[in-house]
């Protein structure tokens, strides 16, 4: 199958309703598919992995299906991310040209990626470039179960109107996929500023919001008389919610936020429709969960496929997701911690891994360590402890050197000058906890 | 007391060097989010001016006046660390 079918199959039952509507243009069904034909570049061949570097639109969603038209396989390279990422992203996958702002971009000389007899539509890396991440590999089946799943909590139809506002190149699939699907109708917001969504939800009676817990902070904190009177669903997602916000924005609006868990490996696993404000839910219906030594693991339907580079298919049936959980007698999930070093910066995830590399690249540093330092309001920030070398080393000019290797938001906000970092005795390997 | 004025001219600075792209002419009276401040733009700022200034801005005073313009920022930055 392929997922053009799905927006094609909601063009011919909707085709005069708005599919997007981006401030004063709305772009209907039949108009969105129109202009998934008019992007499809005749010289995308099926199979090819092609790069999207849009910034949030309607045109981030055609392009993307127009993509899948051709047969081919959509890769989202973030308009954030630095020439170095970009290339990164671009050769390691094997991309074979990019939609962007100016048009398609074709590369030449590039080998043609094995895809493994696979129906892929979608390869995303995890985060960052280091060995670290992965690039996960879905096909069109894939992301069409994880759209179904997720729909049996969320009940999406044609009557939903969505206010969007985090990136597409980091949310897509059990999102705007399974909006389009349903008939429904995704009005972007671009500003992140509390009135500004609060305007977009009354000018379009919009019925979700899916956002992150900032957002909900400034939501929460709105002194106009501005309502949500028509959300019936206000999703949490990215990272932890806190109390404060919680309680603030319920309050507020008379409308409880709803968290759920989302995995890029497995897609929408946990929402919370009736716990206490902490937790990220129950299962969805078709997904399992299980605690072992703490840890949580998934299984369900829409796991992934593969992970691209270096190929490695799937293989089990449980998913280990690196959270430190536990459950109520309910059955619902609380996320306690997380066992891996990543970074989660006000819901970016960043490899600590990545940012170590950049700096090491500088002559200036001998060793470096770069860790979450906990902020009451946005997760963590990323810092970093910094050996320098004899001659010394800048602060503020190591941080010009990340910004000119990294997206800007995983420039460490603080570098610290250290006379040493902790490293196991035998192997050498940076101790990251205590 | 801060100067609405220094701290315009610092926070311009900060907005040209690390949020907005070098092919942008961005000026004091610049909208902000015309010109593409995101989320994680307005992240970034927030996290600049607690480094700098020992100020959290509180949520209710992120508003569309307050983020106007880099001018309206810093006169609204300003006047909370002025305890006004």
């Amino acid at each position: 199958m392929n997922l053009t079918e799905l927006l094609d199959a909601a063009a011919l039952r909707f085709p005069t309703k708005a599919a997007v509507i981006d401030g004063a243009t709305v772009v209907t069904y039949a108009n969105l598919v129109a202009r998934t034909h008019e992007l499809a570049n005749p010289t995308i061949r099926a199979g090819q992995r092609i790069g999207i570097s849009l910034p949030n639109s309607a045109d981030y969603i055609a392009a993307t299906y127009a993509v899948w038209r051709a047969g081919a396989i959509a890769v989202p390279v973030p308009v954030e991310c630095s020439a170095e990422e970009r290339s990164h992203i671009i050769t390691s996958l094997g991309l074979a040209g990019i939609i962007t702002p100016t048009g398609f971009e074709k590369f030449s000389g590039v080998p043609v990626a094995d895809n493994h007899n696979l129906n892929i539509a979608f390869i995303r890396f995890t985060s960052g470039t280091t060995n670290t991440s992965k690039g996960v590999v879905v096909t069109h089946e894939t992301i069409r179960d994880r759209i179904t799943a997720a729909n049996k909590a969320l009940a999406i139809t044609a009557a939903d109107t969505i206010v969007w506002i985090l990136p597409m190149a980091h949310h897509f699939l059990v999102t705007i996929v399974l909006y389009l699907s349903q008939g429904a109708t995704i009005v972007l917001v671009h500003s992140p500023l509390a009135r500004n969504i609060l305007e977009a939800v009354q000018r379009t009676g919009a019925t979700i919001l899916y956002a992150a817990p900032m957002h909900y902070a400034w939501l929460a904190r709105d002194k106009s008389e501005l309502s949500l009177a028509t959300i019936r669903l206000a999703i949490s997602t990215t990272c932890a919610l806190t109390q404060d916000v919680a309680e603030t924005f319920e309050k507020r609006y008379r409308l409880p936020l709803r968290q759920a868990l989302g995995i890029i490996e497995l897609g929408l696993v946990c929402l919370n429709t009736d716990g206490p404000w902490n937790s990220v839910g129950k299962p969805l219906p078709d997904y399992r969960v299980k605690i072992e030594d703490g840890d949580l693991y998934i299984s369900g339907p829409g796991f992934y496929d593969a992970y691209a580079n270096p190929w490695t298919p799937r293989q089990d049936e449980w998913f280990h997701t690196g959270d430190i959980a536990k459950l109520d007698e309910a059955g619902r999930v609380y996320l306690l911690s997380r066992k891996t070093a990543v970074i989660n910066m006000a819901g970016r995830k960043v490899f600590p891994e990545e940012i170590e590399a950049v700096l090491l690249q500088h002559p200036a540093v001998q060793d470096c360590r770069v860790y979450g330092r906990a902020h009451p309001h946005l997760g963590e920030l990323i810092e970093a402890d910094v050996v320098p070398g004899q001659t010394g080393a800048d602060p503020e000019q190591l941080r010009d050197h990340c910004r000119q290797h990294l997206a800007a938001y995983k420039v460490p906000t603080d570098i610290h000058l250290v006379p040493a970092v902790a490293r196991t005795a035998v192997t050498g390997k940076l101790i990251r906890h205590g | 007391m801060v100067n609405p004025t220094d701290l315009e001219t610092q926070l311009l600075a900060f907005l040209k060097r690390e949020v907005f792209s070098a092919q942008l002419d961005v000026t004091a009276d610049t909208d902000l989010v015309a010109a593409g401040f995101d989320s994680l733009s307005l992240v970034r700022l927030l996290v600049f001016i607690e480094k700098n200034h020992g100020l959290w801005i509180p949520e209710s005073e992120i508003t569309p006046e307050t983020l106007q313009s880099v001018r309206t920022l810093a006169a609204r930055v300003a006047a909370l660390l002025n305890g006004q």
